[in-house]
């Protein structure tokens, strides 16, 4: 609210970042077997602290992939993650990020994270920031493995890394 | 003694009980409307960002061209800094309706900020608060400005267009080891927009009782796609203050001041930016006639990125200030030694600094630089106040070196040291050691030890009051050293979810060579600065914040400082060692910021400073505690346009801040102002 306030022209950082979590619904295939069932919702899942707040739950209202209504659901530690098909990692889960991405291997969800070198360490999308800017850094092979295809659109826009081990 | 007098000046200023019987001026029926506002409203629930949905309709490229503003990057950032920072926001200075720099410094818990009357305040953190200052460092966009005549600001000739402020940060606690002399006790850093964050313009009027009116504006273009420039312009006449028993006092205040930057990304690498000021003021002086400021400076900085972790830097600028200082004769028991004058001052400043950042190894983050700085002050002086010499060239070159070391992923250890000379006291060595352990990517312990200087001003050295021919009562000392400051330093700050942080720290200073007055026995007169005080100051500071999903926050700060000061073993000091604090040992403020249905902000800021002592000579008077209140309601009726109603120190009439309890201190009184601000 308060639209007047500071800086109306120009938007926060997870304004942005929550918009472009919700593109990516847009710019991947997810195999009918990612779901439970042909209207089970598509679930954005934010591991961890919360940094979008409200912001998230407005990005996705009223979406819906083919019959999936997309919902946001918080989990506040690794063992609450249910089925979700996209996942956002906090920068709180830093010292827990090799056991997370080691519970989600064999599921097919993006992982998204804006930790430092996370896209090396088996991440799919890191979110970085530049001048202000956000640029984005996509681990293909991971996503690869996770059976997700990535449109090329998607890619172009990105820094295309590959995994790191021994960091 | 102090409850009663805190008892007595939170009932007296109820303003319902002290109208009764008399005239009740307008100004008051608005204050009281403002104190009933912000009781009897509740917090409103979030409601929606629009914004959202229009981001969502842009593809890709465009989403990732687009400038974000990152409110949670700061406090993230500070996380990790191992000091006791606090940073003031553009958000924070908007909505406490602050209309100068000094009035927006009350936002940061870790300052003691007085107002001495319309144009003149005493600003400094950790203690060292008098009239003549000179232990913090002031930048405004990495330009110094503190005057070398005492080593403090004057902070009338310190402004801004204060929407084109970005942030301010605020040290408190040594940063000579990257800062070189003068930040013993502190660092202001005032960072202005980029021009690429202000384009368009704006325009803002307004005025009430104080200040009377103000006038400000900014255009913001761009040549090209990579350069961007703004030019602004604000003017403001702020009226008088009153003394004690209410009579006016004759301090009133006019000044303007205009000034553009330009920044260009010339390349990939390399941005180029260009910024200058010009200013000039009119003061009228309690003791009679008016003084005369202005100023200019022009400033240019150019940064290359060699990659994500170095970069270089160089920075270069010119700066000149103006003073006519009426200044009063000076009469000891009635008898006049010297008549009345004026006192001028042209400060001409050359700077340029170098810096370069890389990264050694995986575990060595390596900073250094290098830094000169020629002043050309040319003083004419006045029968009771002058410098001998009246003009002086200085030269001071400076270098320094830090490299942070990551010891483990959680564990950093830095250790840095500056290296400077200069012509008073030669060389000055300013070393700095700080541990930063993160107990988790939310919670950091950091503890510091450090050596910072302060190295002779023209005052300690040069000051003459009065000048030959006439009687000479105080002079510089020709032997003045440097003061200097080992500090003990130990934080935690924690961001304990999205919405709480909260930092804490505590200090132990052991001071050296403090300011003292000397006198030759066989003449007694001139008395003479010499450096027999030392001493140990300790304190804590403490900050909060809350803020919930958008639609309110809660800040609360406190800060507690003990000072003890005394002369050297088998030294003297004319004032016995209380000349040189004039602090508060403690202060809170509590505010917040809500958000209300219609696009309606409401703001309050309370805040209690302790009594404190203030010296006249030898004799030491008290400025009593107080509790002052500002309250700003705004209401933004359309996406440009914003209408504001802001309330200042509404608890009382007029209430003292500083100054030695006689009847020529003067008090600041309750104000209030309206302003339109319109940007397009």
């Amino acid at each position: 609210m308060c639209r007047g306030a500071s800086g109306a022209e120009v938007p926060t950082e997870y304004q942005v970042k929550a918009v472009f979590v919700f593109n990516f619904s847009r710019f991947l295939e997810w195999s009918p077997q990612a779901f439970t069932a042909p209207n089970a919702p598509f679930v954005i899942g934010i591991l961890g602290d919360d940094p979008f707040g409200a912001r998230m739950e407005e990005a996705v209202r009223g979406e819906q992939i083919d019959q999936h209504p997309m919902v946001v659901r918080r989990f506040r530690n690794m063992g609450e993650i249910d089925n979700c098909q996209i996942l956002y990692i906090d920068r709180s889960e830093r010292a827990q990020l090799q056991q997370i991405l080691l519970a989600m291997d064999h599921r097919s969800t993006l992982t998204v994270s804006e930790l430092d070198q996370s896209s090396e360490r088996g991440v799919m999308v890191q979110f970085t920031t530049e001048n202000n800017r956000i640029r984005l850094r996509i681990n293909v092979e991971s996503a690869r493995a996770a059976g997700l295809t990535i449109s090329s659109k998607l890619l172009r826009s990105a820094e295309i890394v590959s995994t790191r081990t021994g960091n | 003694m102090a409850t009663t007098r805190i008892v007595r000046q939170v009932f007296g200023a109820i303003p319902l009980g002290r109208a009764m019987g008399r005239v009740v001026s307008v100004i008051d029926v608005a204050a009281v409307a403002l104190l009933l506002l912000c009781i009897g409203v509740a917090p409103a629930k979030a409601g929606d960002m629009p914004t959202i949905s229009e981001l969502k309709r842009l593809n890709l490229e465009d989403l990732m061209n687009l400038e974000v503003t990152s409110v949670a990057r700061h406090p993230e950032k500070l996380i990790d800094v191992p000091s006791a920072i606090q940073v003031i926001t553009q958000e924070e200075i908007r909505r406490s309706g602050a209309t100068s720099i000094p009035e927006a410094l009350r936002l940061a818990d870790n300052l003691q900020v007085a107002q001495k009357n319309s144009h003149d305040w005493a600003i400094s953190a950790r203690g060292f608060n008098t009239n003549l200052g000179n232990k913090l460092l002031v930048m405004i966009d990495g330009r110094t400005v503190y005057t070398p005549l005492y080593s403090g600001v004057f902070w009338d000739m310190q402004d801004y267009l204060l929407g084109d402020i970005d942030r301010i940060e605020v040290i408190s606690g040594p940063g000579g080891a990257l800062w070189g002399a003068n930040a013993v006790n502190g660092v202001i850093n005032i960072i202005t927009k980029s021009a690429r964050d202000t384009q368009g313009a704006f325009a803002e009027v307004g005025g009430g009782s104080q200040p009377r009116d103000f006038v400000g504006g900014r255009y913001g273009g761009q040549v090209g796609s990579e350069t961007q420039f703004r030019v602004y312009g604000k003017y403001f006449d702020r009226g008088h203050e009153v003394l004690g028993n209410g009579n006016l006092e004759t301090d009133s205040w006019r000044q303007g001041q205009a000034g553009f930057r330009a920044d260009s990304e010339v390349s990939v690498q390399d941005k180029l930016t260009v910024q200058g000021d010009f200013y000039q003021g009119r003061e009228d002086q309690q003791s009679g006639g008016t003084a005369d400021t202005s100023g200019g400076n022009i400033l240019g900085r150019w940064t290359r990125a060699l990659s994500d972790e170095s970069d270089l830097s160089l920075q270069s600028y010119f700066d000149q200030t103006h003073l006519s200082l009426p200044v009063s004769p000076l009469l000891i028991g009635g008898m006049q030694f010297s008549p009345a004058g004026t006192f001028y001052d042209d400060l001409t400043t050359y700077d340029v600094d170098f810096q370069h950042r890389f990264r050694l190894d995986a575990r060595n983050r390596l900073i250094w630089g290098a830094g000169f700085r020629h002043t050309h002050d040319a003083g004419i002086n006045a029968p009771s106040l002058g410098f001998l010499p009246a003009v002086l060239d200085q030269n001071l070159y400076s270098l320094f070196l830090r490299d942070e070391v990551h010891l483990r992923e959680d564990l950093s250890f830095a250790l840095g040291t500056k290296l400077e000379h200069n012509d008073y006291t030669g060389f000055e060595f300013e070393p700095d050691a700080r541990l930063s352990w993160s107990l988790n990517s939310t919670q950091n312990l950091w503890a510091a030890v450090s050596r910072a200087v302060r190295t002779p001003s023209r005052i300690d050295h040069d000051l003459s009051a009065g000048t030959p021919p006439y009687l000479v009562v105080l002079k510089g000392g020709s032997d003045f050293t440097s003061e200097s400051v080992i500090a003990y330093e130990l934080g935690y700050r924690a961001q304990l979810n999205s919405r709480f942080t909260t930092s804490v720290s505590g200090f132990y200073n052991e001071y050296n060579d403090v300011r003292s007055t000397s006198f030759t026995p066989a003449t007694i007169l001139p008395l003479y600065f010499a450096n027999n005080l030392q001493g140990d100051t300790y304190g804590l500071e403490f900050s909060g914040n809350y803020q919930s999903t958008g639609a309110w926050s809660l800040h609360a700060g406190y800060t507690l400082l003990r000072e003890h000061l005394r002369v050297k073993p088998g030294q003297f000091d004319l004032s016995n060692g209380i000349n040189e604090t004039a602090d508060p040992k403690h202060q809170f403020s509590i505010r917040y910021s809500l958000n209300l249905p219609g696009h309606v902000e409401l703001d309050s800021g309370l805040r209690w400073v302790d009594s404190l002592l203030t010296n006249n000579g030898p004799t030491a008077g008290t400025v009593p505690a107080y509790f002052e209140l500002n309250t700003r309601l705004a209401w933004h009726a359309s996406e440009r346009l914003e209408l504001s109603l802001v309330g200042q120190n509404l608890l009382h009439n007029h209430h003292a801040e500083y100054g030695f309890p006689d009847p020529t201190r003067v008090e600041i009184q309750r104000s209030l102002y309206g302003r339109l601000a319109w940007r397009y």
